[in-house]
């Protein structure tokens, strides 16, 4: 059964002190509703992608939270995978499309994390962690300046390069109104900014933010000419502990969704015109690149540095058009479903300033915890 | 505030790699830490390679110029955080470099 994307929206990203959780859903819920020409009436299941409601605001029980917030009486479920519960929400809300059992499927992603000291938020997405790596006083920082350390010894992969990372989602979200941060800024600025886990500087990491996007899903599309469709999907999980894993430089839960979807889409690294990858931290995107298979093991850093993904230098395959988690921001159950409604928009050719022209085919990459969790999901327009 | 319980159970984990030799595989020097370390900050996290097994570790009484991959680290038995004074005193495994080759 084709599942069709019938609406997307995504509200701004960024520090929403003034604005509650329950206020998020509701705007961006109103306006992917519009978009999917449905209404509420006509949504047959919710599924909410989000990781730190209890932790930090101490609500669980989500799924009835927002349904009832949104006035929807249907079944409702939370999802959570830590930074990939966005992703993981619009997986199993497609499956329950793909089951028959349901027809029209709302998939939610939303965090509030701006509301808590640093310090607490550092501690409650250390919940993503293992209890070694939490008693070793880790923090995600520090977990994937880990692997940096050891991509640069393997691979003389440069901070220059981490930093062109960090140049270039700053540009794609200057293009973006929606974003947590518009402004470009040089490499000499990343290179310079202050140390957070060495070898990761500021400008290695993607921000505390607060942000929420909303997608809906069918298996009924008589009502749109040419809807953008779900062609393949994955997800594989590795070890929760980064020190359990065989390797430092490569995430096998990213290698082995990514397989998946590329079969069930029967496409390959080099269909891809359009792709939002999970840059939670600069060397994620360069492991990401290599990860997908868009580049060889230990030639990503180099092509990012040369511009080959940016928009307006790229010859074919544009990353992370939005600003990706860097400057778009990361309010972590929201961004899996960001990265959809994003290449989805893409893929409508309604991106103005940011458009890939001619994008036909999209990919978003979205990760929980080290790597511990995956899931990957390929679209094209029918 | 972690439970008592918890940490018991946890002792026994402990024990199994109190005095064992590894070597830091990657380490990453911590600025920002979560809360209740604050008060280490700056210190060493590292995945260390025990032989048999990878474990992930902090880094104590630790000379800069020492911490290095390929170093030798001895697992050693530390206050591992800062807690209110109501609550148990943690324990548990920390690393002290032994040789930087």
């Amino acid at each position: 059964m084709t599942v069709s994307i019938l609406g997307v929206a995504t509200t701004q990203f960024g520090e929403l002190w003034d604005t509650s959780p329950r206020a998020l859903v509701k705007g961006v819920v109103d306006e992917a509703l519009i978009d999917s020409r449905l209404q509420l009436k006509n949504i047959d299941a919710l599924y909410v992608g989000n990781m730190l409601s209890g932790i930090l605001g101490g609500q669980e029980n989500l799924g009835a939270f927002f349904a009832s917030a949104l006035g929807l009486v249907c079944p409702a479920f939370k999802v959570e995978g830590a930074c990939a519960s966005g992703g993981l929400a619009f997986y199993n809300g497609a499956l329950g499309v793909r089951s028959g059992e349901f027809t029209n499927v709302l998939v939610l992603g939303v965090e509030k994390m701006t509301d808590h000291k640093p310090e607490e938020v550092a501690l409650g997405l250390m919940g993503a962690g293992s209890d070694e790596e939490r008693l070793a006083g880790a923090t995600f920082p520090g977990l994937y300046a880990l692997m940096a350390q050891a991509h640069m010894r393997e691979f003389k992969t440069t901070e220059e390069e981490m930093s062109a990372v960090a140049v270039k989602n700053h540009y794609h979200a200057s293009l973006n109104g929606k974003a947590h941060f518009r402004n470009p800024i040089t490499l000499k600025q990343a290179l310079t900014s202050p140390m957070i886990a060495s070898p990761l500087k500021l400008f290695d990491c993607s921000p505390v933010s607060d942000g929420a996007a909303a997608v809906v899903i069918s298996s009924d599309a008589s009502r749109v000419k040419k809807p953008v469709v779900i062609k393949g999907a994955g997800v594989a999980s590795d070890s929760l502990g980064l020190a359990q894993r065989n390797t430092l430089t490569s995430l096998q839960a990213a290698v082995d969704a990514a397989q998946k979807a590329y079969k069930q889409a029967q496409v390959a690294p080099c269909d891809i015109d359009v792709a939002e990858v999970h840059d939670c931290f600069t060397i994620a995107e360069i492991m990401a690149m290599e990860d997908l298979g868009f580049l060889a093991k230990g030639e990503a850093g180099q092509a990012i540095f040369a511009g080959k993904t940016t928009l307006g230098k790229s010859q074919k395959l544009v990353v992370n058009t939005s600003g990706g988690l860097k400057a778009c921001g990361h309010p972590v159950g929201a961004t899996g479903v960001k990265q959809i409604a994003e290449v989805v928009t893409q893929l409508r050719g309604k991106s103005e300033k940011k458009q890939v022209a001619g994008a036909k085919i999209g990919l978003t990459h979205n990760v929980g915890g080290t790597g511990a969790v995956a899931v990957v999901h390929i679209f094209a327009r029918e | 505030m972690q439970s008592p319980v918890k940490q018991w159970r946890n002792q026994k984990y402990s024990r199994q790699l109190l005095g064992k030799n590894g070597r830091i595989v990657s380490f990453s020097k911590i600025y920002i830490p979560p809360a209740g370390y604050e008060d280490q900050a700056p210190y060493y996290i590292a995945v260390i390679d025990m032989g048999t097994h990878r474990v992930m570790g902090q880094l104590v009484d630790e000379y800069e110029s020492a911490v290095k991959i390929g170093a030798r680290v001895q697992a050693v038995i530390r206050r591992v955080r800062f807690v209110r004074e109501d609550d148990v005193i943690p324990y548990g495994i920390k690393f002290k470099v032994t040789s930087d080759r």
